[in-house]
């Protein structure tokens, strides 16, 4: 038999040439059509079933996204002067993944590094991790112009090293209010896993709206970003951190920018704008008077350690905030050697500390408005009972002291000669819970309010409290805390804005820090965002007679010659008088009167002035300085004067003639 | 002379030559897009090599092909001689030996070989059908002889993708043959064998790397895996109707590997999309068939064989070109036939073409 393929090449084949209806390869046409379905298969589902996909794909290889940092917004003072700013400055930058041991040592021979710097930089470089290892990294911050032009001349011994120029946060005038202004240094290592892992979290998870706020701040922090550690810095970190902008551009597979294409075109199909322009951060006008704080920062540095509010009694704002020893914002952005920084945190005056706030002592004789205005408030005194004074009284076992023996005193002279023995008496017939009632309602033992480093709530005792400490519940605590010792603590804030209140007439206000918060506009002028007004935490329960009374008892303390400050008065300006109250804040078990020493009892005086027509009303606090009108009283003095005198200074130049202390 | 081109212009095969002249217009369109970023000069030399080609084209198809039969074998012979110089004394390029330098011209005998196969094995299965039907494990063996030697000689260069090319029109000529469907059966099973074992033992680790790198692409997501997958973003970014020409992304800014040799097809389809490939692989799907069909009415054996191992040729290329650049297929170093750059493989096409207009203008006679 012939193989059938023979009949192929037969004559009647030939005939039916090209047309032939039965081809004997049809077969192979067939599988041939077959392939070709298959790879046009194959380009359906690439091309339009995963097109976008692999779209989207295409344009992320040929989109780089380069950053457009957002100016911090700055702070000012209430006069519009500026207390936190930027100014540019440079980096020496390092790619973790290029930086070699060599160039390490020749960056430290070029710059003149000691060992701690180099172990500091070095320690930088390694906390980089996976893909961070290929972001510039700071490795020295700030650098002056000199060395600037020393690293780029030798760029090329130096591989992965390069210089940016930044805009660095600038405090202009230095230490002064720094614990109220805050710092900033670069964001660590762990606080970006934390950002990253809230990134990834925010898509899996679906979270309320306020955290998702802050979380979308945190989540967007880079290497080498710097955020607000203390202070104002910190607590308006979302106001003033600006948001970053993107510009897109177009490179090539190299990741070489390409400016011969039509970026706009290219980008804007895929990722949309070539630019999102920074959003620069919000500037915030605070309450303080730059002015006024370096008079207050002055008088305090006569001192070894110590801390001043200024209030005005009328709104509640914060004129100055000084916590002494301070230390230099500009320093302690990243700039601090670790001896400096040794220094900071060994120094016995801990500068680290905002002792206006975070810091709490015993109110001492300042709090005797307490159990006043408990026993007045309540009917349970009368103003004109005397009390005879023989230095101390027999409670129980236990002799409680005073002062001297004052001999017969009311509630007016017991408060304007600071005698502890009248307010044992008092303390024992009002007792525990009115007075710490009273205490609450003056806002003792809570935050004010300001939110500004961690502020403290302070101490008011209650039973509660006694029963839970081991020692349970004695009847000598009660005397104790009528004279603001025992188990009272309370901050200088809160002793501040608790003196307003009685000088306002019962108005307890919310301390404030920030008057405005303002928008750059484009055109370099600022659009008012949001105005704060001053906020009313409460109206004091105290009847205005009962506080009027308070406030002659105040005046005679400074102003009668037995009063216990009268001894640092000083004339002020137009007459001025103060109203206030010293106190002695016991450290330790024994009072020990020796100023300077590490034992010595903290100073206070709380006062207000004019004393009558109150425009501010101040806490001093003197650590270690012993009596209170010795050390804390002519701080005050120095205050208000300075505060007078800026007022006249501020009205003449205003062309009004000085009003209200010329009276 | 006279006559042969009076009989090309009476019996010209417009069909396929339309197919052709379409193919070469897009390739050429679209290598002018591809080479925009290759170094300079390519694009002008590719149009210069289709002068040349047409040149050939016309040289070629007016000779009548049993001519060509006379020397089939002498072909065969000479380019096993240029394979062997090749290996011995062949300019070295990336790492293997694939030219031959005459002064100014240099050629790469595996391109020749696939035509010195078709050649060898029509001039094979031309001789006497009854002695083909009585004894085909003879013409089998001779066959694969035929086809292996230089498959062989072109691995060992290595060139795997000329290799590959000339194993499989070998393998289809011999499917297609009317021979006993045993004896298909028992020669595809011995080549499957022996694919096996030279994947396993002779691949060189790069090829085995590609090999492995296709199967599991994870493997390698930023060396031989990259390309690949830079191809596939090519191609699927085209969507419907593609970027627009000149305007693919992938293309103009270098994602794409070598893409004006072994992926101007991903060029194509990132420039035109969907749409675009669709018609490009409709004619070369149509030429394909036409070669078949020219086979079909071939006057002998000798031009049916021809016919079959061409379209065989065509197939494979564009086949494993496209299922390359799709991901369907490991990266083997395929050409597109009429759209890629490339020289040799130019003049191979231009020449195998030639060859389907030869026997379709002497159907007729005798």
């Amino acid at each position: 038999m012939a193989p059938k393929g023979l009949r192929l090449v037969s004559g009647g084949d030939r005939a039916r040439g090209r047309l032939a209806p039965r081809s004997p390869f049809l077969w192979v046409q067939l599988c041939v059509i077959g392939a070709f379905l298959l790879l046009i298969g194959r380009l359906y589902e690439l091309q339009i079933h995963h097109g976008e996909l692999y779209y989207k794909k295409s344009a992320d290889n040929f989109v780089k996204e380069l950053e457009l940092p957002a100016p911090r917004g700055v702070i000012r003072d209430r006069q519009g002067k500026l207390l936190a700013e930027n100014r540019p400055a440079y980096h020496v930058v390092a790619v973790p993944r290029f930086f070699t041991d060599d160039s390490l040592q020749r960056l430290a021979k070029l710059l003149h590094l000691d060992d701690e710097e180099v172990d500091a930089l070095k320690a930088k470089v390694a906390a980089r991790r996976g893909l961070d290892r290929f972001r510039p990294t700071p490795i020295i911050e700030d650098v002056d112009r000199d060395a600037v032009g020393l690293v780029e001349s030798h760029r090329l011994e130096l591989p992965g090293v390069s210089v940016i120029s930044v805009a660095r946060r600038y405090y202009p005038n230095g230490p002064l209010a720094a614990h109220t202004i805050g710092f900033m240094n670069q964001v660590t290592a762990e606080e970006l896993q934390a950002a990253r892992r809230e990134r990834e979290g925010a898509a899996a998870t679906a979270m309320p709206a306020s955290t998702a706020e802050r979380d979308a701040r945190l989540a967007s922090l880079q290497p080498g970003d710097f955020i607000g550690r203390a202070g104002l810095e910190r607590q308006w970190e979302s106001f003033l951190r600006g948001k970053d902008g993107v510009e897109r551009v177009v490179v090539d597979a190299k990741g070489q920018q390409k400016l011969d294409v039509d970026s706009a075109e290219l980008i804007g199909a895929v990722s949309g704008l070539l630019r999102d322009e920074p959003q620069p951060g919000l500037d915030l006008v605070t309450t303080l008077d730059v002015d006024l704080q370096a008079a207050v920062e002055k008088a305090l540095r006569r001192h070894a350690s110590g801390a001043a509010v200024v209030v005005e009694v009328e709104t509640g704002r914060i004129l100055a905030m000084a916590s002494w020893p301070a230390f230099d914002p500009n320093r302690m952005s990243g700039r601090l050697t670790r001896s400096e920084a040794d220094a900071l945190i060994k120094d016995p005056g801990r500068p680290l500390i905002d002792k206006t706030v975070r810091e709490h002592y015993f109110p001492g004789s300042t709090f005797k408005i307490v159990p006043t205005l408990a026993g007045l408030g309540d009917h349970l005194i009368d103003p004109d009972e005397k009390v005879t004074c023989h230095g101390s009284v027999l409670y129980g076992k236990r002799h409680f002291h005073c002062v001297e023996a004052h001999g017969k005193v009311n509630l007016h002279s017991a408060i304007a000669e600071s005698c502890n023995v009248y307010f044992y008496g008092i303390g024992e017939r009002v007792g525990l819970e009115r007075m710490e009632r009273v205490a609450l309602d003056l806002g003792f033992g809570a935050p004010t309010g300001l939110g500004l480093n961690g502020e403290v709530a302070g101490v008011v005792p209650n039973m509660a409290l006694y029963k839970s400490q081991g020692g349970g519940f004695q009847k000598g605590s009660i005397l104790n805390t009528a004279i603001g010792q025992g188990e009272v603590k309370a901050t200088a804030l809160q002793v501040a804005m608790a003196y307003a209140a009685v000088a306002n007439g019962g108005k307890l206000w919310v301390p404030q820090l920030i008057e405005r918060i303002e928008a750059p506009g484009a055109d370099g002028v600022n659009r008012v965002v949001e105005t704060f007004a001053p906020r009313l935490r409460r109206q004091i329960n105290a009847s205005p007679e009962d506080l009027r009374q308070i406030r002659a008892a105040l005046f005679d303390a400074v102003n009668d010659p037995k009063g216990t400050g009268w001894q640092a008065r000083i004339a002020l300006p137009g007459g001025v008088e103060i109203a206030g109250k010293t106190g002695t804040a016991q450290v330790g078990n024994k009072r020990v009167r020796a100023e300077g020493t590490q034992q010595g009892d903290h100073a206070w005086f709380a006062s207000y002035a004019p004393a009558r027509a109150p425009e501010i009303a101040m806490a001093v606090l003197i650590e270690h300085a012993g009596f209170g009108a010795k050390s804390a009283t002519p701080v005050t003095f120095e205050i208000v004067r300075s505060y007078l005198e800026l007022k006249a200074a501020r009205a003449k130049a205003a062309g009004a003639p000085p009003t209200g202390e010329a009276k | 002379m006279i006559r042969a081109l009076r009989k090309l212009r009476a019996h010209f095969d417009w069909p396929l030559v339309l197919a052709i002249v379409s193919i070469t217009a897009i390739g050429l369109i679209n290598l002018y897009s591809a080479t925009r970023v290759a170094p300079p000069g390519l694009y002008t030399q590719q149009i210069l090599f289709f002068l040349m080609g047409i040149g050939i084209f016309i040289t070629t198809a007016v000779v009548d092909y049993r001519r060509y039969e006379r020397q089939a074998f002498n072909v065969y012979a000479v380019c096993l001689v240029l394979l062997v110089t090749v290996l011995i004394g062949g300019k070295v390029v990336k790492g293997s030996s694939r030219w031959l330098g005459f002064g100014p011209i240099s050629i790469q005998p595996s391109e020749l070989a696939k035509l010195a196969v078709i050649f060898a094995l029509a001039k094979l299965f031309s001789g006497d059908p009854l002695d083909i039907a009585l004894r085909p494990s003879k013409y089998v063996i001779w066959a694969v002889g035929l086809m292996g030697a230089p498959m062989l000689l072109v691995a060992k260069q290595p060139d795997l993708g000329t290799a590959l090319i000339i194993f499989l029109i070998g393998t289809t000529v011999l499917v297609v043959m009317p021979l006993q469907i045993h004896v298909k059966l028992i020669t595809l099973g011995c080549e499957l064998v022996a694919g096996v074992v030279v994947a396993l033992f002779k691949l060189h680790g790069y090829q085995k790397k590609r090999l492995l790198t296709f199967l599991d692409p994870s493997l390698d997501p930023s060396g031989a895996g990259w390309h690949a997958r830079q191809a596939i973003f090519a191609v699927g970014s085209g969507r419907w109707s593609g970027k627009g020409w000149l305007h693919g992304t992938q293309n103009q800014l270098q994602f794409l590997p070598e893409h004006w040799t072994d992926f101007p097809f991903a060029v194509w389809a990132e420039e035109w999309g969907f749409a675009g490939c669709v018609v490009l692989l409709g004619l070369y799907c149509f030429l394909i068939l036409w070669a078949i069909n020219l086979a079909a009415g071939a006057r002998d054996r000798f031009g049916q064989v021809l016919c079959i191992g061409v379209a065989s040729l065509l197939f494979w290329h564009v086949f494993f070109n496209i299922g390359m650049v799709t991901g369907l297929l490991p990266v083997v170093g395929v050409t597109l036939p009429l759209v890629s750059y490339g020289r040799s493989s130019l003049l191979v096409v231009m020449v195998s073409l030639s060859l389907l207009m030869n026997v379709s203008i002497r159907r007729y006679s005798y």
